[in-house]
């Protein structure tokens, strides 16, 4: 029997096509719709509480905390797509901000051009976070070992070492470095020159995920392992290379604090990598891996800054602020896992 | 037909620690041939396939493609050698499109800068996905559904085809039918036989008989890790395989 002549004869219908959802309900069921909603919302109850919230200086305040924030929330999001966790960020940012700063402050004291100096303290600051996130992955990728457990070892270590290396107090950077941090982009007084690099940095990133090759077999390998292996993807390389990203990225935000803060402390980034990964669950990233979205973290981390700092404008203590933050982000991962639940019934 | 085969295994045994799932397995393949291999659950039908796709590498013997022996490293090097495989436990990623799955691996980058730098023609890999699809007998609606919103049977529809359209040398459906109603069962028959019309070699595992009876040329019966027989179709009735499956007629 001849089969291309059955072919031509029964049109093949393997899958039977399905009409898709309108566009304007696709945008209203959206959770990033959503977050935007939370997120303005939260923003106009403060600024009608207290005036002084939407100033420039505020502002810019705002936006600095959250590029401190943002990057590792970013990295992370890499991270838990393609199935796994960093939870070292934190400490892996002590310890380059401590380790660039250590490079940095002789410099400083001894006038050698500025850009050297800040040039010096970012190479330091990447090399170091990217040798962290090398020692996750040779563990994870090389001797399986699961990442929540390497990440975790990690995390305490660098906290470790960070005071070993800085004996608890932190390595002193100015004045370069308040003038630094300072300086903002002419006209816009509330965005300074580093939140912009920040920005421009995740920007990169995003578009990265969404629509480069590497952000498509970082879904692939989250979404089925097995699937991307056979496909011919290099799992293992590409895996360890998230852990590599998302050190990179916790080096530079160590930088970021040392400019911020004048000083490399040893503190630095304790509640990062909880927070950080709150912002991608909130963002609505399924710790499972394989699904999630960039501008959901983006927004999840703007959220958790707005909360955070927003919270004295409402006349909420201090010592206050992070059962807050905790609260909005039980409510938000109730929220979140409901709508997961829905997508995988249907 | 040719004289050389396209795809032959030379003695291949494999083990998983101490479960032995084959046993000195040698045989060869031709193109322009529909091989059904059966035998029970167990029999080490899925662990043959897997040493063939690159998957798991023979602990001992050879696989020999176009008469050349190969030593694959990974899935990566049995697909550039033209061998496409469609897994029994699922190939697809369930949170990317369909066209995303159709072209992982092999994605499509934009044809400026952009695409050299990795970015990708989503566009394109979405209506080439389709048009592809088509021509192994496969229509599906939007590529742009994500697979995990299809039914069972669609999603295996995807896979067969994704295997069907890239495959040049060597097709391997490893329970294709899974999953699918009757209607849709005759369709993936239809699909191997035009895949060996073009000239491929089809290696077809499944546990419905009378469609391994109609569809291949040849059958090969694994048992325990072991090939007990390699005949012509024509030599085999529903119940003689059977029999010869279970190992009850010897
Ligand atoms: N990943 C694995 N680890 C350990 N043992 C395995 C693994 N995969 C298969 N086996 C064992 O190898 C043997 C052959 O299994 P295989 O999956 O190849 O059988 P099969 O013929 O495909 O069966 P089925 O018809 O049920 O799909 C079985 O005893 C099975 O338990
Ligand atoms: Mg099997």
């Amino acid at each position: 029997m001849s089969s291309s002549e059955d072919l031509s004869a029964s049109p093949p219908n393997l899958v039977t096509p399905v009409t898709e959802v309108p566009r304007w309900r696709a945008l209203l069921t959206n959770q990033l719709t959503v977050l935007v909603f939370i997120l303005i919302a939260l923003m106009l109850f403060l600024g009608n509480h207290n005036s002084r919230f939407f100033t420039s200086s505020e502002m810019s305040f705002l936006l600095a905390d959250f590029s401190g924030l943002v990057l590792v929330a970013v990295a992370e999001t890499f991270v838990i797509i393609s199935g796994g966790i960093d939870l070292s960020v934190g400490s892996v940012m002590a310890v380059a901000g401590v380790l660039a700063a250590r490079a940095m402050q002789p410099l400083i004291n001894s006038h050698t051009n500025e850009a050297v100096v800040l040039l010096l303290g970012t190479g330091v600051a990447l090399l170091v976070g990217m040798v962290a996130g090398a020692i996750n992955a040779t563990l994870i990728v090389g001797f399986n070992v699961v990442p929540f457990v390497a990440t975790l070892a990690m995390w305490y270590g660098g906290q470790g070492l960070a005071l070993v290396w800085t004996g608890g107090q932190p390595y002193g950077l100015n004045p370069g470095a308040q003038t630094w941090s300072a300086a903002t982009i002419p006209g816009l007084p509330f965005l300074s020159w580093l939140s912009l690099i920040v920005i421009g940095i995740t920007v990169v990133l995003g578009l990265v995920l969404r629509k480069a090759r590497y952000g498509r077999y970082t879904f692939a390998i989250g979404s089925n392992n097995f699937a991307a292996r056979a496909a011919g993807i290099g799992v293992k390389k590409y895996v360890g290379s998230f852990y590599v990203l998302s050190g990179a990225l916790a080096g530079l935000t160590g930088m970021f604090f040392d400019i911020r803060l004048g000083s490399g402390a040893p503190t630095t980034g304790q509640t990062t990598t909880l927070i950080a990964i709150a912002a991608v669950v909130i963002g609505g990233t399924s710790l499972f891996g394989g699904s999630g979205t960039f501008l959901g973290t983006v927004l999840g981390a703007a959220i958790l800054i707005v909360v955070q700092d927003g919270a004295i404008f409402v006349n909420v203590s201090a010592n206050w602020v992070p059962v807050v933050v905790a609260s909005v982000v039980a409510v938000a991962s109730i929220i979140q896992s409901g709508r997961l639940r829905l997508r995988r019934r249907s | 037909m040719t004289d050389t085969p396209i795809l032959e295994l030379r003695h291949v045994s494999k083990s998983y620690g101490s479960v032995r799932a084959l046993t000195d397995v040698s045989f060869q393949a031709f193109a322009g041939q529909i091989i059904g291999l059966v035998g029970d659950n167990g029999a080490g039908k899925s662990s043959m396939i897997k040493t063939i796709s690159g998957v798991y590498t023979p602990d001992e013997g050879e696989i020999l493609v176009d008469g050349t022996p190969r030593h694959w490293k990974s899935p990566h090097d049995a697909i550039e050698a033209g061998i496409e495989t469609l897994y029994q436990d699922s190939g697809l990623a369930p949170d990317l499109t369909i066209g995303s799955n159709i072209f992982l691996g092999r994605e499509l980058r934009r044809r400026n800068v952009l695409g050299r730098l990795g970015f990708l023609d989503q566009r394109s890999m979405e209506t080439q996905a389709m048009e592809e699809l088509e021509k192994v007998g496969i229509s599906i609606g939007a590529a742009k559904r994500t697979v995990s919103e299809l039914s069972g049977g669609q999603r295996q529809a995807v896979a067969i085809g994704r295997a069907a359209m890239w495959a040049k040398h060597v097709i391997i459906l490893d329970e294709p039918t899974n999953h699918l109603g009757a209607r849709q069962s005759i369709e993936v028959l239809k699909v191997m036989k035009a895949a060996r019309d073009r000239g491929l070699c089809v290696l077809f595992i499944s546990h419905t008989l009378p469609h391994v009876l109609e569809v291949t040329d040849r059958i090969i019966v694994l048992r325990l890790g072991r090939i007990v027989r390699d005949a012509p179709t024509s030599e085999f009735t529903v119940e003689s395989l059977l029999g010869t499956i279970t190992g009850l007629n010897q």
